[in-house]
């Protein structure tokens, strides 16, 4: 899943690159606006919020709409911003409710484990309309890409500290 | 009689082989040889060889079929004229009551096919229909060579029709020598039945399916082939494989209420064994469990030959799977158990992307391992984005240029070896005082000028370093991935920074 130094890959084209690339992106726009001179906690804390939604969103765009967590994550960014104009959002989320209503009703057949699997869709975007099946595609889809952004971000982090 | 039958027997090889060749019979032609095979009064009735005769040759010469003069079987329409002879051949198991006009597809135009339909609507008390079938078989064709082709998969659909006639047997109180005779018949590797010759049927056959499907229950198990799915879902590729199946039908008869394919190579690969066993019990046996073996025989055979020259199927709307012998087979079940087997393999994927789970075992401990790995990344992402919050002041837009495209480049062309730094390494380098330099060979060539206001005393970074540095430490510590990341990647951007930050040492140190 992971590239290995020996493989030689296409920068173009793999999912690290491309977030790689947004990633930096946005970090430098979060740098150039709001430049780190006072480090207030107030300031930290709205910087550390910006760079989390950048580096999900990066992710979410870097995988574009191939998969169902990458939509459903993006849709909540568009929801959340449009939000401050129109009360969008909460059409979604009814949304996923119903029909998370609907799949847990017939899921009652799994038993025990309904538990973990709701907390599973909890946890992965877009979770609550979707079947087991594809929640554990979506999940390892969803684990791939997570260490792919704590990679990088670890990258970057050291990075910086040598940098300094 | 016997004349007619051995003829019958000769006739039908004829045609079979044909088919197995040709792929273009014509669903009339099989309509009539169905119809033939099922009406026991026909050989009295027919007392000419020559329109059964024909009718199978027109089977047999299936490019010549056109050139014959078959108005009624235009070589475009095979698949839809095979489809509908699949059809009307199932139909048999109906109760007879289905009008021909509800089997034939609207394509087909081929009036005879009404005609012969309804030979098999009634297949018992109709002679005279059956007559009528068999000139419009004559119209067909007329040669009498009888040219081995190849088997289309029309023939699979009609091995399972004539199974499902065995069943209708019993009930129709065909005799079972004339059953007996086909299975012989088609017992003969020269029949070559192989429906396996998978190509296809247009979406025809399925809608020709909806009407075969043997709503009797013996019969269930065909029309389960044929599922009642494929008659919705218009898949093609699916009746190909439901032929493959029916064999294994045999081995679970009892049971088999269902029958899905999971894929044809698997269905072909579980009918491999059964051949062997069929040959032995040809007449002992239930004729069907035989015709069905060797037409699985011959099936497997040729899937395995010609699995290539299959044309792309189409997209498969429904998955097919086969029951498992002694497994309830019912549809209900089935279902179930494809979705269980479906989540016990991606837990297994899942199993290998969560780290150091290869211990547990069950659902539940492997989804709270799942839940607590994904929990604990999505906390590692808010603790690098703080940290990314509070430590990068200075990266500029040229800092963010050099650091990708080195991330890139690094990954690309540069060798492992050249970075024989590792985390530990690293983790010294952070925790005492950037300015010492690291021993590495700097494999970059530094031919990117990074101007760094690099400032190993800064203030800012005493100040942040007791903070920042334990953290980075623990990262290195707990993650044992990072000493095979730095590999490649992160050494190369480490050099860097390290390059820029004490251009003195590393220059010494440059191999």
């Amino acid at each position: 899943m992971m590239n290995t130094p020996q493989q030689v890959k296409n920068p173009s084209s793999s999912l690290k690159s491309r977030f790689i690339t947004r990633f930096l992106g946005a970090l430098t726009k979060i740098n150039a606006e709001d430049p780190i001179s006072s480090p207030s906690p107030t300031r930290i804390f709205q910087r550390y919020r910006r760079i989390k939604v950048a580096s999900n969103k990066s992710m979410a765009y870097s995988v574009r709409s191939r998969r169902i967590w990458s939509r459903a994550m993006l849709s909540r960014f568009r929801s959340r911003r449009s939000a401050f104009s129109g009360r969008r959002s909460s059409v979604k989320t009814t949304n996923c409710t119903t029909i998370n209503v609907t799949i847990n009703e017939n899921k009652t057949a799994k038993g025990g484990l309904d538990m973990q699997t709701d907390e599973l869709r909890e946890l992965v975007p877009g979770g609550e309309a979707m079947d087991v099946c594809n929640l554990l595609d979506e999940t390892a889809h969803y684990i791939k890409c997570l260490t792919t952004q704590v990679q990088v971000m670890r990258k970057i982090v050291d990075f910086c500290h040598l940098s300094k | 009689m016997e004349k007619d039958q051995v003829f019958m027997g000769e006739a039908v090889q004829a045609g079979w082989n044909s088919c197995s060749f040709g792929m273009e019979m014509e669903t009339d032609e099989l309509n009539c040889v169905g119809s033939c095979f099922l009406n026991p009064k026909w050989h009295n009735s027919m007392d000419q060889s020559d329109p059964f005769e024909s009718a199978l040759s027109s089977m047999v010469c299936s490019p010549a079929a056109s050139n014959a003069g078959s108005t009624n079987f235009p070589a475009s329409g095979d698949n839809t004229m095979m489809t509908d002879l699949i059809g009307k051949l199932g139909n048999i198991c109906n109760t007879g009551d289905i009008s021909p006009q509800s089997l034939i597809k609207p394509p087909n135009n081929n009036n005879n096919c009404s005609s012969n339909t309804s030979c098999y609507t009634s297949p018992l008390d109709s002679p005279p229909k059956l007559n009528l079938s068999m000139m419009g078989g004559n119209q067909i064709l007329k040669h009498p060579s009888l040219v081995p082709v190849s088997v289309d998969p029309g023939f699979a659909e009609r091995a399972a029709r004539f199974s499902c006639f065995n069943g209708l047997n019993a009930q129709l109180g065909v005799t079972e020598a004339e059953f007996v005779q086909l299975t012989r018949v088609s017992t003969n590797q020269s029949v070559m039945v192989t429906g396996s010759q998978v190509h296809v049927p247009d979406s025809n056959k399925n809608t020709l399916q909806d009407g075969n499907s043997c709503s009797d229950k013996r019969n269930s198990r065909l029309s389960r082939c044929s599922s009642p799915e494929n008659g919705d879902s218009k898949d093609e590729s699916s009746i190909s494989e439901q032929i493959p199946g029916v064999g294994s039908s045999i081995k679970a008869q009892n049971d088999a209420n269902a029958r899905k394919r999971k894929s044809m190579p698997r269905g072909k690969a579980k009918e491999t064994p059964s051949p062997a066993a069929a040959d032995a019990k040809i007449a002992e046996e239930n004729d069907e469990s035989t015709a069905k073996r060797s037409k699985q025989q011959n099936d497997s055979a040729k899937a395995e030959n010609k699995e290539n020259p299959k044309p792309p199927e189409p997209p498969k709307d429904y998955i097919h799977v086969r029951a498992r012998r002694g497994q309830a087979t019912d549809s209900h079940s089935l279902a179930e158990r494809v979705r269980r087997e479906k989540i016990s393999e991606r837990m297994k994927f899942l199993q290998d992307l969560v780290p150091d789970c290869n211990k547990v075992t069950g659902k539940a401990l492997m989804l709270d391992e799942i839940i607590n790995y994904v929990q604990s990344l999505q906390r590692q992402v808010e603790f690098l984005s703080m940290k990314l919050a509070t430590v990068n002041p200075r990266m500029n837009a040229n800092t963010e240029a050099l650091l990708s495209k080195d991330m890139f480049r690094s990954r690309g062309s540069l060798p492992h070896s050249h970075y024989p730094m590792d985390s530990s390494a690293l983790a010294f380098g952070l925790r005492y005082q950037p300015q010492q330099g690291l021993p590495m060979n700097n494999g970059i060539s530094n031919d990117t000028q990074i101007q760094f206001s690099m400032n190993p005393a800064n203030a800012a970074l005493h100040k942040t370093q007791g903070l920042q540095l334990p953290p980075v430490d623990g990262i290195s510590d707990a993650n044992p991935q990072i000493g095979s990341f730095w590999g490649d990647d992160l050494q190369s951007i480490v050099q860097m920074g390290f390059g820029q930050n004490q251009p003195q040492s590393c220059q010494s140190k440059h191999s």
